[in-house]
């Protein structure tokens, strides 16, 4: 058994009078991968908003290596840059170079010096396969770059968990594989990883649990091969004909 | 004391107010919409011409233009003895130029693909810009429109320096009476908001709903 | 050539006057409280709904009736068009701050970087970019304005021409060349704000507000 880093109990959210999560258990462990598939609406993303501390949870506890986060007065912002979140949408600085992405976060909320922030930035910026594109700015960059430094971006905070919300949902396909592959390479490296995907290659090839979600719950789980092969609840199944067959 | 009786005296500037405005408006209507067609097409390289235009009227106070009118050219334009003509003309025709902005803007939005499709079934240029680009550039420009009028109303206030009896007029005329320094100013400037606000409103907002309804941009 | 510069001079105390007024006023608008957010709509209907003149003229005669405040007509002028510039340009960097999409601020977010951080190192650098050519706009608008000035009988540009035409009995001639000097001047300053531009233009960043 591994260190816990992130988990949540009794986790519900509602927005306006809808309950988008309705009591979510969750945890990953040091080193693990674990992937979100669920249809549109289930609350992959909100879920996954809430466990980046971007959001408030209505109900429920999350922790953060142990402490519950909101209820012991810590700093957020400190707990968040332990947290990385790759985006949907790329969602990178316009004004700044893929470089000056990456490094804002290591000057501005670690306080490196710039000199030491750079060269953490440039490493990151090596493992996305992007060294090159360093001084490119995000208007100059094919989707699939933009997404990579987005990664890079959150990897050069050192941060103990990265978070995906759907990275490739945007992208054409031949720039999915692009970023695919970098995530691979990262969960391979054994960074923690949650990460929300139809990606179901991926999930098969470094998942170590798969978590179905409908309707504000995780309804089923378990390691790939059993649930992609045999799920057990009848949505789960419905959910991964369609996704299969539907491509 | 400010009583009702200065108010209703303030209120005789209003007429004016809105004849200066909303005249130079008709008179820039008339200038912009050919100024933009004229940018647009540069027939015989006129297009330099409309630019030069354009760009005297947005460097020079429009104050300046209503005293050159007024003051420097009566003798020379007997109608510009009139202050009210002056001041009237001098915004009509910087209006003018705004307009035809508003229209290039309007007519750019349009776009390409309508002109190509216009094209497509056999129109000429100026055939598909009048019964394609022209009527659609005609919706997205309203709001812009009620922004330039809500503009006139207020810059027609600048007539107060040739002596037109208008708003602004009014109210120096009853600070100067009463000697009560706070309320006539500050009516006037409120009955310029109210003046103002429901036209630029409306324009805008007919705008938005024209915009959906059609489906542009 | 005196009431040019002060021309020049009230141009640029009204803009940047305004220019604190109106960064202030949008982020109080955009992330302040409700009540900021009537205030500051109240603010700006006032002096983008009124002419200027009846603004120069309600600060210099009623201000000092209603606080006892004695001001002469250049700290008048220069205050009213402050605010006047300060109500339009708040509007500009509205927009310009709204055009940095909430994405980033929520990629900033996730990062840990405070409020105060995400504003310095993200959102500013792009909107302060992005309000340069409205900006311009302002810039060139408030600087044609401030002939409105003559009605506090401040000696700039228009008002020394009106006294030079009255002297000279050449009306035609006088105005020609004060407009003259008028269009040089923001043809040159057009210029210089469009080559500023230029230089600290980053790709992607051209956005219309």
């Amino acid at each position: 058994m591994g260190e816990v880093v992130l988990a949540c109990e009794g986790l519900k959210k509602r927005y306006g009078g809808l309950w988008v999560l309705k009591g979510i258990d969750f945890e990953i462990e040091k080193g693990q991968t674990k992937v979100i598939i669920g249809p549109s609406g289930s609350g992959k993303s909100t879920f996954l908003r809430l466990m980046g501390l971007l959001e408030p949870p209505t109900e429920g506890k999350i922790y953060f290596e142990g402490k519950d986060v909101y209820g012991s007065g810590l700093d957020l912002n400190m707990i968040r840059a332990k947290i990385g979140f790759v985006f949907q949408e790329p969602s990178l600085f316009r004004h700044l170079t893929a470089l000056g992405n990456v490094k804002l976060g290591p000057k501005v909320v670690l306080k490196m010096k710039d000199d030491e922030a750079e060269r953490k930035a440039l490493e990151a910026l090596k493992t996305v396969r992007l060294e090159e594109w360093s001084h490119h700015y995000p208007a100059q960059l094919s989707g699939g770059q933009q997404q990579r430094v987005g990664i890079a971006r959150a990897l050069a905070m050192d941060p103990d968990i990265i978070l995906f919300d759907e990275p490739t949902a945007s992208l054409d396909i031949e720039l999915t594989w692009e970023v695919i592959d970098v995530m691979k390479d990262l969960a391979r490296r054994g960074v923690t990883m949650l990460v929300v995907t139809h990606e179901l290659g991926f999930a098969k090839e470094v998942a170590d649990e798969i978590l179905f979600m409908d309707d504000g719950r995780i309804i089923e789980s378990g390691p790939p091969e059993e649930l992609l092969k045999n799920p057990k609840t009848p949505r789960a199944r419905e959910f991964l004909r369609r996704l299969i067959g539907g491509v | 004391m400010f009583t009702l009786e200065n108010f209703l005296f303030l209120l005789q500037g209003v007429p004016n107010t809105l004849a200066i405005s909303f005249l130079s408006f008709a008179l820039g209507f008339a200038l912009g919409i050919p100024t933009a067609i004229v940018k647009q097409f540069s027939p015989y390289g006129l297009g330099y011409v409309a630019d030069a235009y354009i760009s005297i009227m947005r460097g020079i106070p429009v104050l300046v233009i209503m005293l050159l009118f007024h003051f420097g050219m009566a003798g020379i334009i007997p109608m510009f003895k009139s202050a009210f003509l002056s001041a009237t003309f001098a915004l009509g025709l910087r209006s003018g130029a705004f307009q035809s902005q508003i229209f290039r803007g309007a007519i750019n939005s349009v776009g390409r693909q309508q002109m190509m499709a216009a094209t497509s079934l056999g129109m000429n240029r100026w055939q598909a810009f009048r019964y394609v680009i022209l009527p659609q550039a005609f919706i997205v420009a309203l709001p812009g429109l009620g922004s330039e009028i809500a503009l006139l109303i207020k810059d027609s206030s600048y007539a107060f320096v040739l002596g037109v009896l208008e708003l602004t007029k009014y109210s120096d005329i009853v600070r100067k009476a009463t000697r009560s320094f706070l309320y006539p100013y500050l009516i006037a400037a409120i009955l310029y908001i109210l003046i103002t606000f429901p036209v630029a409103n409306y324009l805008d907002r007919l705008g938005s709903r024209l915009k959906t309804k059609y489906g542009l941009r | 050539m005196e009431g040019f510069l002060t021309t020049v001079e009230m141009t640029f105390l009204g803009l940047a006057g305004g220019f604190a007024l109106g960064i202030l006023s949008a982020l109080g608008d955009v992330y302040g409280t409700k009540l900021m957010k009537v205030v500051i709509a109240g603010y700006v209907e006032f002096f983008r709904g009124s002419p200027l003149i009846v603004q120069l003229l309600f600060f210099y005669f009623s201000i000092p009736a209603l606080t006892g405040l004695n001001w002469d007509a250049f700290t008048a002028g220069a205050v009213t068009l402050m605010l006047n510039s300060g109500a339009y340009q708040k509007g500009y960097f509205k927009g310009a701050i709204e055009a940095v999409f909430k994405d980033q601020l929520m990629a900033a977010k996730s990062l840990g970087m405070t409020f105060r951080q995400t504003l310095r190192y993200v959102v500013l650098p792009q909107a302060l970019r992005i309000v340069i050519p409205p900006w311009t706009n302002e810039y060139i608008s408030l600087g044609l304005s401030t002939s409105a000035l003559i009605v506090l009988g401040i000696r700039e540009l228009t008002n020394i021409s009106k006294s030079i035409a009255a002297q000279t009995f050449r009306p035609l001639e006088v105005y020609l060349f004060a407009s003259a000097i008028y269009f040089i001047w923001i043809t040159v300053s057009m210029k210089i704000f469009d080559w500023i531009y230029e230089k600290v233009k980053i790709p992607g960043l051209e956005v219309n507000i």
